[in-house]
């Protein structure tokens, strides 16, 4: 992992159906009283671009699919982080009939921030971890854990074509064909 | 000769702070029409209220509809539930649950004003509005103990008091912060290049305001004087100093006169509140269980929010409705595009400020 993008990770966040309260203290963050462009992050909006990706919300079932999808468009090494209590594990929202609960159910996690909503201090300290997280990683693909329907692999890259997955995919229930080449 | 294109706005997008996706059509930089695509956070909190908690926690599962208004949507919801069972709290509750709604319409209206200018282009002043409303988080850090999703409202009282000290350092910070908004009010409505991107834009008229039934900053922007807060008797905002922010003009340039005024006069309220707040209890004992239905209107930051709840004498409430104010102003948001310059699209969307979490709860 070179060092320069230890040093100025660009950070990508996606709402996958939160209340918008975790979304806003991230918000904070970038915001002159946290400031986290001290550690040199900028906040992008591009995904190919990004290193770090920040979820907020319990994934519905409406925002499972653009969350693989954005997880899939970023380059390796990257990490992945869960903000808040919703993202961790579904939190006040788990069980409810139209959420995923939790983000680590579709794409590997790499640092859990609880709290609801999880405060800024909080969110720095979980992002500067990440970025050990970050050094330590190398260029070897990474693959979303659980898709409606297998991972396939198509010429070096994961195709994206099928990742929505089908309807007859779907009744056959949930594939992990992680590593797969 | 004039062509179409068909942009996709979202659903992740750098100017969004929430999944929404916009489908544009442009004819020659022109947008000609719109669709938007809201239910991408639908996660289901009506049904769960109804089956998997009991009345007594809603008010908190409510707050996580949206975490920018969550004190309205407990405040919306504990009125309702009290007016069913027939719950008279004290005159001290109902002003302090004015000072946590008035907190957190400043923080929101922060936002807006920042997102709006950092759409336009002026990033040192969102900086400067995010600075400012970090004040007022401060503020509701130490009135309620967390700075957002604080959960502060129960059914029959708050969960804190107001202790003196907290109320010598809410008078101190804001005051200071007073002075920040007369500045923003300055820059606002003085500032050339900001006037630019503003002025005359995204313009909704009195009659589409009326047509639409648009709400909250929106309406009052386009000349539509409606205000829960005068409107309904939930919270006695009568006697503690409200007054009606109205512009006629209807653009983003009015849009934020409106939210700076309301700022403006949402600090002196605290101030007025902080003064004359009545001595008492902030909690009545509740018992039994709630039966029949009953509506309840709050005024949120961005329109009125609209709570129907029904019980059926159990612990667990038969219905509860949420009709939150985004939902009522997407078709003017979607009108107020047409024959607009698609670059202008996202200060227009900012300035109307939508919360999708609201909308698709
Ligand atoms: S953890 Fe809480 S505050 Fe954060 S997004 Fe989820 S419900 Fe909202």
């Amino acid at each position: 992992m070179s060092r320069h993008s230890v040093r100025s990770p660009w950070l990508l966040h996606f709402n996958a159906g939160s209340c918008n309260g975790c979304d806003v203290e991230i918000l904070a963050c970038l915001a002159p009283k946290y400031d986290i462009e001290r550690f040199g992050i900028v906040n992008t909006g591009n995904p190919i671009q990004a290193d770090i990706l920040l979820i907020t919300g319990p994934i519905t079932k409406r925002a499972r699919e653009r969350v693989v999808e954005l997880y899939v468009q970023m380059p390796e090494p990257k990490v992945v982080i869960a903000v808040g209590a919703c993202a961790c594990t579904g939190g006040v929202f788990r069980g409810m009939y139209n959420v995923e609960n939790g983000v680590d159910s579709f794409i590997p996690v790499d640092v859990y921030i609880p709290g609801c909503s999880a405060h800024p201090e909080q969110i720095i300290d979980g992002v500067v971890k990440s970025l050990g997280i970050l050094a330590g990683k190398n260029k070897e693909m990474e693959f979303p854990t659980q898709l409606r329907g297998p991972v396939t692999i198509d010429r070096g890259q994961v195709d994206r074509r099928g990742l929505a997955g089908s309807v007859a995919s779907l009744e056959k229930g949930c594939t992990n064909r992680g590593t797969e080449n | 000769m004039s062509r179409t294109y068909v942009i996709p706005l979202g659903a992740q997008h750098v100017s969004l702070l929430e999944p929404i996706r916009f489908l544009f059509t442009v004819e020659n930089e022109r947008i000609a029409s719109v669709e938007a695509d809201i239910g991408f956070v639908h996660r289901g909190i009506e049904l769960a209220c109804a089956t998997k908690f009991k009345f007594k926690q809603v008010p908190y599962v409510v707050a996580r509809v949206c975490g920018l208004c969550a004190v309205v949507h407990s405040t919306a919801y504990v009125t309702a539930v009290e007016r069913l069972m027939k719950i008279e709290t004290t005159r001290r509750t109902k002003w302090l649950r004015i000072v946590a709604n008035e907190l957190d319409r400043i923080q929101s209206h922060f936002i807006a004003l920042g997102h709006t200018s950092e759409c336009a282009g002026f990033e040192a002043l969102f900086m400067a509005c995010m600075k400012d409303r970090e004040t007022a988080l401060e503020l509701t850090e130490a009135f309620t103990g967390n700075r957002m999703q604080f959960d502060y409202v129960n059914i029959g009282g708050v969960n804190r008091d107001l202790t003196p000290e907290m109320a010598l350092l809410m008078k101190k910070k804001l005051s200071l912060l007073k002075n920040r908004v007369n500045d923003l009010q300055e820059l606002f409505m003085s500032n050339w290049s900001l006037s630019l991107k503003y002025k005359g834009i995204g313009v909704v008229s009195l009659e589409d305001a009326q047509r639409f039934n648009a709400t909250g900053p929106i309406a009052r922007a386009s000349g539509l004087a409606t205000d829960l807060r005068v409107e309904a008797d939930m919270l006695p905002y009568g006697d503690v100093g409200f007054e009606l922010a109205l512009e006629t003009a209807g653009d983003i340039h009015s849009r934020n006169v409106v939210r700076l005024r309301e700022l403006a006069n949402s600090i002196r309220m605290i101030e007025n509140i902080l003064d004359g707040l009545p001595v008492g209890d902030i909690e009545v004992p509740v018992k039994g269980n709630p039966d029949g239905d009953a509506i309840s209107h709050i005024e949120a930051p961005r329109g009125q929010c609209i709570y129907m709840v029904r019980g059926n004498m159990t612990s667990t409430l038969d219905r509860v409705k949420i009709q939150a104010p985004t939902f009522a102003n997407i078709p003017v948001i979607v009108n107020a595009f047409v024959g607009e310059e698609y670059g202008n699209a996202p200060p227009i969307l900012a300035s109307f400020d939508p919360c999708l979490s609201c909308t698709a709860r």
